[in-house]
């Protein structure tokens, strides 16, 4: 009976803390401080737009607070302080003195008058005067553009993260069934894949919206519909590589089914590579939205996204006003930014030989 | 080498086939009605009838169907709804701006991508890569649509360095007033991506066992860089390039209508707001076979430059 | 080769003291204050086992180790004709390296560029160094080849390194090693990733061309029975330190340090049996190792059959040309008995078709022809839902311990998996218990279910993996190169825990190896197999005394003899 056997060079001396490959590399994720920041920023920005999908924030954004391309407060600090400021007006008592030149008495309508004079009081709405001025300024129709992008942020955010979920159920599920079975399933869905290649992304985009209009659920689809192609290539890939790994094989001659083998040995070994996926999707799929509100053909008229309000700012530019241009370019570049530096280091976390 | 190519072009039948029938049950059956739209000002139940039956629309889906393949394979895909123009006079007239754009998009592209990715690789994780990692990524975050606004604004009407947009009858002409504006806006938006994308190739083969070899025979860590990883990485690159020729054809999209350029992108945009699905159906067809040629001629350079390929 | 004159020192190395930045641990120390000396025109071997740090040794001496993660102390000397190597930079180094040392390694397939000829470099070191013209290169590169023994040189010249065989690609690298009259080899496991008869082939080239030049020569292997045939010195490793150096005669015959004892015991040999063989830990222990008889084996004419293998074929399609497919047959008609409570062992070289054999055993592969009866049924003509019920009572042990066990599984879940699919143990705390004993019987600590894979040795997964197969009590076990990736001193530990589980459980192995004498030392009966046939069967004693076939006596002699003292005749 043999002795129990040295142990792995590393393993000597260390406390009994047992890291499993996620522990592993989320320890490795740490050490990357671009990467932590990133994971913050998206983070916030997340939190930002969960809030905004149940319209705790951003819920009105449809409120006309402002006067049209009212610009940013800190824009107009200095001229402030030339203009006077303007006067509220509650009744158009005095500015609309009419002009008499009968009394009241020979006016014909000179009762219907005195009633309507003294009524006015009741019937005369409160308005809260539109303001000159708002912390980002305001669009064409006098919206506040900070909430504006708030929404604008949370509506393209949820689109990302949906479109990104639906192509990765997809991809994953075909790529699965494809690279594991083989076969006639493989070379059907193999066909499927490269008609679906054939046609350039936005091409395939552009068709799909043609026939099935605008919306946030319509534009989900679309997405899906149009960018499963680069997951499922992916995940299949991997089965097919995986598929003959001897760790399967063994799991195939202790007895394990099909599925048992698909679900529970191979999938939790591309995990990983999954989520990774699923960020680039994101990033991608937030990037589509723009352009395709933007080309007219994205959310609805009634919604706001970060590519609708893009598709105002030609006719802002042209008059001069910026505000809500930069407002939108600066949400969305920190988003895809900070998105895209966390997906380089989620890669460099959980596979490190990939970039050295 | 000939009987491989036989049967890719067999294998391609059944793809065609397939986009067709995706093209298909997209318009024809998802599209709904057209009539109504293109009997216009004339709306009778009489022009009504007439034009159904002109298109087709009265028969079955299958007989409609055939149809369609009858006009993918007689490459006649008939007039465009919005403007009446054969749709191949309308497709033949647009390639060409589109290419021009594209095509010089893709040579300073690869001009500048790569010698930088290579550059950077060899430094790798040294601080200018991370510099010029990140600048990339920083580059690829802001949306396209930003750099087209902001520089069609700034540099086209406020300083005036190039026109804001258009086109003329001179390919000439073309190249150097009109081209360089939109280039500029889509190299903005390509070279991010792609110096990372080939950055990660030229990083791959340094990691190989040759590398090693060639050190230890006493090549310089140039001649290292430049003769044998540079040979080997171009092998993906070239394969990445061809497998990008396609989307030459579509032209840039959002870049031709900024810049009201008369290019395929620009059609498809058009016809897509005008619901005028010839267009559409003809370019989707077209386009679709355009990639699966070049696919299998991308296939064929890969033989042709790694020695490795058994070509089954 | 083994001249006794006085030689001068070519190379010296000085209290070298390598260390290895890590992720989030103390520095790795991978060469503790090293001294070695080589010799001019003297073969010395550096032999130790895997992270002993021979390959860091070699390395260092080139600096080819990773320059961001590698710490070198200052005291540490390389002297080379009177240089400190380690102060040599830029284009002096790179002079050195390829003209006056040369270095090959152990996978040559991937330390080719695979889109040169392999004429080009050749021409490529001659040019640098030799400053020939590209003509006059060309022509020198064809005379190399012709030295190295390179069949078809003419032809072979203007070929890719992946249309030629691994032995060929091997040849190669020594061509281009040699072509500027280095001063010294170094071979880094140059023979491990060959065959045993390529192996032979090429040492022998690398004798020859070391008496014909003058050329010393650092090889470095971990198979301590190699070097014996031309080794003039040897050089012991172990944990980054030198245990033991000395004349080539006076290691084999008069080992002193334990570890040397233990590295030359603990393989097995041909012409003895022990009934246990010894491992490291029986050498360290203060009383040194006592030997404690032999095993005899062989069927015996009462055995029970529990395994009747008749005809078995496996054909794999290639396609070829436009519609067409080819055959390859990768088992032809295989037909043998296996014995209850014995081993029989296939032996081959590869492409031989022993592990397909196995694979098609238990149904990984789809059996062409033929049939495996077992109590009478047929294993392979079963419908996959009746074979389930077999599973359990016919198991495999693979070659890759790296691969084996699902990275994402704890220990616990890979020895629970299969006994909740064979409803073993009525709930999670049975189940556990049970791999906790499983756990102890073969030799790991009870606390290993909480770990995983990547946590552990290749000797201790494949510990692991003889558990998972262990829980549902099989009556066949499969083992097909389960030793072969370990290293000498790990692979006796797991041989005698095979051993151990057989005489108590009775199991019945099928033994796959291209190893003969880890086959001869573990089985009864051996079949040996060449390109998918049976070339000879028999007992083990028997094939291995008297072979019949030629394949079979070509394939023992290629066996490493180790040292059989005096001068051997070269082939």
């Amino acid at each position: 009976m043999t002795s129990t056997v040295q142990a792995a060079p590393a393993m000597t001396g260390t406390p009994e803390v047992h890291r499993g490959f996620w522990a592993l590399g989320w320890r490795r994720l740490k050490r990357d401080k671009v990467a932590m920041i990133s994971l913050v920023v998206v983070g916030a920005f997340l939190a930002l737009a969960v809030a905004g999908w149940f319209n705790i924030i951003g819920d009105g954004w449809r409120k006309e607070v402002a006067i049209p391309y009212a610009a940013p407060s800190w824009l107009m600090q200095s001229a402030e302080e030339t203009l006077p400021p303007a006067e509220e007006d509650t009744t158009s008592a005095k500015s609309s003195a009419p002009i008499v030149t009968m009394t009241q008495a020979e006016d014909p309508i000179g009762k219907e008058v005195a009633l309507a004079r003294q009524n006015m009081g009741k019937y005369a709405s409160v308005e809260t005067p539109l303001r000159e001025t708002l912390p980002f300024g305001a669009d064409l129709r006098g919206r506040d553009v900070i909430v504006k992008t708030i929404k604008g942020t949370s509506t393209s955010v949820f689109v990302g993260i949906f479109g990104a979920l639906f192509t990765l159920l997809l991809g994953t599920v075909l790529g699965a069934i494809s690279g594991y079975f083989g076969g006639k399933v493989d070379d059907f869905l193999n066909w499927f894949y490269s008609v679906f290649t054939s046609v350039p992304d936005m091409l395939l985009l552009l068709s799909f919206a043609a026939v099935a209009g605008r919306g946030i659920k319509t534009i989900i689809i679309v997405m899906a519909l149009t960018s499963w192609t680069g997951t499922y290539r992916l995940v299949r890939a991997e089965y097919l590589k995986l598929k003959n790994r001897e760790f399967v094989q063994a799991a195939s001659a202790i007895g394990a089914s099909d599925a048992r083998r698909i679900f529970v040995h191979i999938l939790p070994n591309i995990s990983h590579l999954l989520l990774v996926q699923f960020s680039l999707l994101t990033v991608s799929l937030i990037k589509y939205e723009a352009i395709l509100s933007f080309l007219g053909f994205g959310v609805g008229v009634t919604q706001v996204s970060l590519g609708s309000m893009l598709a105002e700012a030609p006719a802002e530019l042209v008059q001069g006003v910026w505000w809500q241009m930069v407002a939108v370019t600066i949400a969305m570049s920190l988003l895809v930014t900070a998105f895209s530096l966390l997906i380089d280091g989620l890669r460099d976390a959980f596979d490190p030989k990939a970039n050295k | 080498m000939f009987a491989y190519i036989v049967r890719r072009v067999l294998q391609m039948i059944p793809t065609l086939f397939g986009v067709m029938l995706l093209v298909f049950v997209l318009f024809n059956v998802f599209g709904g009605d057209p009539s109504l739209v293109l009997a216009g000002k004339h709306l009778t139940a009489e022009s009504l009838a007439n034009i159904r039956a002109q298109l087709g629309l009265d028969k079955s889906q299958s007989a409609q169907f055939l149809i369609f393949v009858k006009q993918v394979l007689t490459l006649d895909f008939g007039t465009s709804w919005s403007t009446q123009q054969p749709v191949s006079d309308i497709i033949g007239s647009r390639i060409g701006p589109s290419l021009l754009l594209t095509g010089s998009m893709l040579v300073v592209d690869l001009l500048i991508a790569i010698p930088l990715a290579a550059t950077v690789a060899y430094f790798r994780r040294g601080l200018t890569d991370r510099i010029v990692t990140i600048c990339c990524t920083i580059a690829m975050s802001v949306s396209a649509l930003v750099y087209i606004i902001a520089g069609q604004y700034w540099l086209a009407y406020k300083f005036g360095w190039f026109p804001v947009s258009g086109w003329s009858a001179s390919a000439w002409h073309n190249l150097w007033y009109y081209v360089p504006l939109p280039m500029l806006m889509g190299l903005m938006v390509s070279l991010g991506p792609d110096i990372r994308f080939y950055r990660s190739f030229f990083i791959e083969e340094l990691g190989n066992d040759y590398v090693r070899t060639a050190r230890a025979k006493g090549l310089s860590e140039r001649v290292v860089m430049l003769k044998h990883v540079l040979r080997n990485a171009l092998i993906p690159v070239v394969t990445t390039v061809m497998m990008s020729l396609p989307y030459l054809l579509i032209g840039a999209l959002v870049l031709e209508t900024f810049f009201s350029i008369p290019g395929m992108g620009n059609a498809v945009v058009l016809a897509v707001n005008n619901s005028d699905f010839p267009i559409i159906k003809a370019i989707t067809v077209y386009i679709a076979l355009a990639t699966m040629v070049f696919n299998l001629l991308a296939d064929l350079i890969y033989k042709l430059i790694d020695p490795r390929v058994q070509l089954t | 080769m083994n001249q006794q004159v006085q030689q001068d020192t070519l190379l010296s190395i000085r209290n070298l003291n390598v260390r290895f930045k890590q992720e989030d641990a103390e520095p790795f120390h991978a060469l503790k204050s090293i001294n070695l000396d080589i010799p001019k025109n003297a073969t010395v071997a550096l032999v130790g086992e895997s992270g002993s740090g021979k390959s860091v040794t070699s390395m260092a001496i080139m600096q080819l180790l990773p320059q961001m993660q590698t710490l070198i102390d200052p005291a540490s000397q390389i002297l080379f004709e009177g240089r400190n190597l380690l102060d040599v930079h830029g284009a002096e180094l790179r002079r050195l390296r390829g003209k006056d040392i040369a270095m090959i390694f152990q996978e040559p397939m991937s330390s080719l560029n695979p889109v040169f000829t392999v004429g080009d470099q050749i021409v490529e070191t001659l040019m640098l160094h030799a400053k020939l013209s590209r003509s006059a290169a060309a022509k020198r590169a064809l005379e190399l080849l012709i030295e190295v023994g390179l069949p078809d040189p003419e032809k072979k010249i203007k070929a890719y390194p992946h249309e030629l065989s691994g032995g060929q690609q091997q040849r190669v690298m020594i061509a281009i090693a040699i072509a500027c009259e280095p001063k010294l080899l170094i071979a880094d496991e140059p023979t491990t990733a060959l065959d045993v008869t390529i192996q032979k082939q090429i040492l022998e080239l690398i004798a020859k061309l070391q008496a014909k030049r003058g050329m010393s020569v650092l090889f470095i292997t971990h198979d301590l029975g190699l070097v014996g045939e031309f080794a003039d010195k040897v050089v012991v490793m172990r944990h980054g330190e030198i245990r033991e150096a000395g004349d080539v005669q006076q290691i084999f015959e008069n080992p002193q340090n334990a570890y040397t004892k233990a590295l030359l015991a603990c393989r097995p040999q041909l012409e003895q049996r022990p009934l246990r063989l010894p491992v490291i830990d029986d050498f360290m222990k203060p009383g040194g190792f006592v030997s404690a008889g032999e095993r005899q084996r062989g069927y015996q004419a009462d055995d029970e059959i529990v395994l009747d293998v008749q005809g078995l074929a496996k054909s794999f399609d290639i396609r070829q040309g436009l519609f067409g497919k080819k055959q390859f047959h990768a088992v032809k008609d295989v037909s043998f008995k296996l014995a209850r409570g014995k081993t029989l062992g296939i032996v081959g070289e590869s492409g031989s078709g022993k592990t397909t054999v196995g694979l098609t055993l238990v149904r990984l592969h789809q059996a062409t022809g033929g049939k495996a009866l077992f109590e009478g049924k047929d294993l392979l003509a079963m419908s996959p839902k009746e074979f389930h019920a077999y599973k359990r009572r016919i198991q495999i042990i693979f070659q890759n311990p790296y691969a084996s066990l699902n990275p994402r599984f704890t220990v616990e879940q890979i020895l629970a998996e299969p006994m909740m699919l064979h409803g073993i143990g009525n709930n999670a705390a049975e189940r556990q218990k049970m791999a906790q004993e499983l756990l102890d019987r073969v030799g790991l600590p009870a606390r290993s279910l909480v770990k995983y894979p990547h946590e552990f040795s290749g000797g201790q997964r494949q510990r692991i993996a003889i558990a998972r197969c262990l829980t549902m009590k099989p009556e066949v076990l499969i083992c097909d190169e389960s030793v072969s990736a370990l290293d000498v001193s790990v692979q006796a530990q797991v041989l005698n825990l095979l051993q151990d589980l057989q005489d108590e459980f009775k199991l019945s192995y099928l033994f796959i190896s291209h190893d003969l004498a880890v086959v001869k030392h573990i089985s009864d009966q051996v079949l040996v197999m060449n390109k998918g046939e049976v070339v000879e069967q028999g007992d083990s004693d028997a094939i291995y005394r008297q072979p019949k076939e030629s394949y079979t006596r070509r394939l023992l002699d290629s066996i490493p003899q180790g040292w059989t003292g005096g001068t051997p005749a070269l082939a």
